[in-house]
C-alpha cells in the first residue's frame, strides 16, 4: 500500500513534469535562462511579501498568491523594459537588482514581524520555499497544481507554435502581422506562473536547473522539435519519480537528487560530445 | 501607381541622424538597388519603410499610405544570420509563418492551405525538394530562397530585402539573384534591395541609390554607377565598368563616411 503522501507527491511529479518538460525547450531555444533565473528570484520576494503579509492578516494560506502576483508585476516589467528597446540582459538585470534588494529589506521585514507573532509553521514554510518539500504537498496544494498547471499546459500547447515562431524570427512575426510583444509577454507570465505554482514541491535553490537542463540536454540528443519536447518530458519525468523514489528511500531532498541527476546526464553528454 | 514616396526625409536612431533629408520616389514594379557602405542607414531606412522604427520625419508614403497602415503590402526579408537557428523548425514550417498571422492569434496547427500555398512558393524558389529539411542544415543560398517564398506566401506589393546576397559564395549568389530576377518578371513585386555586391543584381536594378546617410545619387544603372559618383562614397579605388551591356562596379576596401569627405 503506498502511503498518500508519497502518492500525493507522485501526482504532483507528473504535473510538474508536464510543465517544465514542455517549457523547458522553449527556455533554452529563446535563450530565457537568465530570465528564469530572475523570475524565480522574484518568487522569494513574492514569498517572503506574503510570509509578512499572512502573518499580519493572521492567513498563511496568501502567500502563495502574494508570490504569484509579485512573479507576474517582475514579468511584466521586464517585458515592458524591453518593449522600450533595452536588451533582455538589461531589463532584467534591472529588475533584478530591486527584486534582490527588496527581498533581503524583506527578510529584515519578516524577522521583526516573526518576533511578535507565533511563527512555528511559517519557519517550515520558509524552508520549503527554498528546498522544496514535495512529500509535504497538502490536497489543496495538489488540487492548485493540478487545476493551475492544467491551464498553463493548455496555454502553452495552443500557443507553442508562436513561442516557437517568436524566438525564431520575432521581426518576422510582425513583419507578417503577429502580436510579439503580447506573444512574449504570454510566455514570461507562463515562467513565472508555472515557478510561482511549483516552487514549494521543487523548491527555489534547484527550480533553475530543473527548469533549463532538460531542454538542454533533450537539444542536445535531437534536432527534431517533437522529439525535443518528447525527451524533455519524459526526462523530467523519469528523473522526479526517481528522485522521489530515492527520497523514500534514503529521506535525502528529492529536489536535491533530481537537480544532481540532471546535472550528471548533462556533464556525461557534454563530455561525451 | 506609385510604390514609395519620400519627401524630406530624416530618420534618427539613438538620438543620432541615420538619415538626412531624403527624397525619392519609386513606381509599381520597380526594382531600386539601395548602395552604400557599413552605417550608411541602408538598414535603417528599409526598417522605416517596414514599419518597424518610427523615429523619423518627412513624409514617407507605401502605396499612398503611411508605413504602418501599409504592413499587408509589405514583406520583409532580413539577413539570415539574424535568425534564431537554435529553434529546430523545417523550411516548410519557415515559409508558412509568413501566412498564418492574417489568421488570428493562436496557432496549434498550420491550417493546411497554408501548407499548401508554402509548398506552392517554395516550388517557385525551386527549393519544393528539401521542404522537410531543418532550416538550420540549409546552405547559405537555399536559406535565403526559403526566406524569399516566406515572404512571397503573403503576395505582398513590396519586398524589402535587408543584403539578401551577403556571407554567400558566388555560386549562391548568382542562385538568389536569379530568384529576385523570377519574382521581378513573373510576379512584378516592387523591391527595395540593399546590397554591398550590385554586380549580381544589376540586370534587375531600374534604379540605384547610392546612400551615406543622406542622398548621394539616385537613377537608373546608368546614371549613377560613374565613377566620380561611385568614388564618392567608396574611396578613388572604385570603378565603374561596362562589358557589352552590362555594367560593373569594382568597389576598393575604402569606405568614405559623411564628414570624412575631403
Amino acid at each position: 500500500m503506498i502511503p498518500e503522501y508519497l502518492l500525493r507527491a507522485l501526482l504532483a511529479s507528473i504535473m510538474i513534469s508536464v510543465l517544465l518538460g514542455m517549457l523547458s525547450p522553449l527556455i533554452n531555444m529563446k535563450g530565457l535562462a537568465f530570465l528564469t533565473h530572475a523570475t524565480f528570484h522574484s518568487l522569494l520576494f513574492g514569498a517572503v511579501l506574503g510570509m509578512i503579509l499572512g502573518l499580519l492578516i493572521g492567513n498563511l494560506g496568501i502567500i502563495i498568491w502574494v508570490a504569484l502576483v509579485v512573479t507576474i508585476f517582475v514579468v511584466i516589467t521586464i517585458a515592458e523594459i524591453e518593449n522600450r528597446g533595452f536588451t533582455s540582459d538589461t531589463a532584467i538585470g534591472i529588475v533584478s537588482s530591486f527584486v534582490a534588494g527588496a527581498t533581503v529589506l524583506g527578510f529584515g521585514i519578516l524577522y521583526k514581524v516573526m518576533a511578535s507573532r507565533p511563527y512555528f509553521a511559517l519557519s517550515e514554510s520558509i524552508v520549503s520555499y527554498l528546498t522544496g518539500e514535495v512529500f509535504l504537498i497538502t490536497i489543496s496544494d495538489l488540487e492548485m497544481l493540478i487545476f493551475g498547471g492544467f491551464l498553463l499546459f493548455l496555454l502553452m500547447l495552443f500557443l507553442y507554435r508562436n513561442f516557437l515562431y517568436v524566438s525564431f524570427d520575432p521581426e518576422g512575426v510582425e513583419s507578417y502581422g503577429g502580436n510579439v510583444r503580447a506573444y512574449l509577454m504570454i510566455l514570461y507570465v507562463i515562467v513565472g506562473a508555472i515557478g510561482a505554482l511549483i516552487v514549494k514541491t521543487v523548491g527555489l535553490i534547484t527550480l533553475q536547473v530543473v527548469a533549463v537542463l532538460p531542454g538542454a540536454i533533450a537539444m542536445m540528443l535531437s534536432d527534431d522539435l517533437r522529439k525535443i519536447v518528447g525527451i524533455s518530458l519524459f526526462l523530467t519525468l523519469s528523473i522526479e519519480i526517481l528522485s522521489i523514489f530515492l527520497a523514500y528511500a534514503t529521506n535525502i531532498p528529492p529536489s536535491g537528487i533530481t537537480t544532481i541527476l540532471l546535472g550528471v546526464i548533462y556533464g556525461a553528454l557534454t563530455f561525451k560530445k | 501607381m506609385e510604390a514609395v514616396r519620400a519627401e524630406n526625409v530624416s530618420i534618427y536612431y539613438d538620438g543620432y541622424t541615420a538619415v538626412e533629408n531624403l527624397t525619392f520616389k519609386l513606381e509599381e514594379g520597380e526594382t531600386l538597388l539601395l548602395l552604400g557602405p557599413n552605417g550608411a542607414g541602408k538598414t535603417t531606412l528599409l526598417r522605416t519603410l517596414a514599419g518597424f522604427h518610427t523615429e523619423y520625419i518627412g513624409k514617407l508614403i507605401v502605396f499612398g499610405k503611411h508605413p504602418l497602415e501599409a504592413k499587408d503590402l509589405i514583406s520583409y526579408v532580413p539577413q539570415s544570420h539574424y535568425l534564431n537557428e537554435r529553434v529546430p523548425l523545417t523550411a516548410l514550417e519557415v515559409v508558412a509563418m509568413g501566412g498564418i498571422y492574417k489568421r488570428g492569434f493562436v496557432h496549434f496547427k498550420i491550417p493546411n492551405e497554408i501548407l499548401k500555398s508554402a509548398e506552392e512558393v517554395l516550388e517557385f524558389v525551386g527549393l519544393k525538394h528539401i521542404k522537410d529539411k531543418l532550416f538550420k542544415e540549409l546552405s547559405g543560398g537555399q536559406k535565403q530562397r526559403v526566406l524569399l517564398a516566406r515572404a512571397l506566401i503573403s503576395n505582398p506589393k513590396l519586398l524589402l530585402l535587408d543584403e539578401p546576397l551577403s556571407a554567400l559564395d558566388p555560386s549562391a549568389r548568382v542562385e538568389v539573384a536569379n530568384i529576385l530576377s523570377k519574382i521581378k518578371n513573373e510576379k512584378g513585386i516592387t523591391m527595395i534591395i540593399t546590397t554591398h555586391d550590385v554586380n549580381p543584381l544589376t540586370e534587375i536594378g531600374d534604379k540605384i541609390m547610392l546612400l551615406n546617410k543622406q542622398l548621394v545619387a539616385f537613377g537608373t544603372p546608368e546614371e549613377v554607377l560613374r565613377d566620380e559618383i561611385i568614388s564618392r562614397v567608396y574611396g578613388p579605388l572604385s570603378k565603374a565598368i561596362k562589358i557589352g551591356s552590362k555594367l560593373y562596379c569594382i568597389i576598393g576596401d575604402v569606405h568614405i563616411h559623411r564628414g570624412e569627405r575631403r
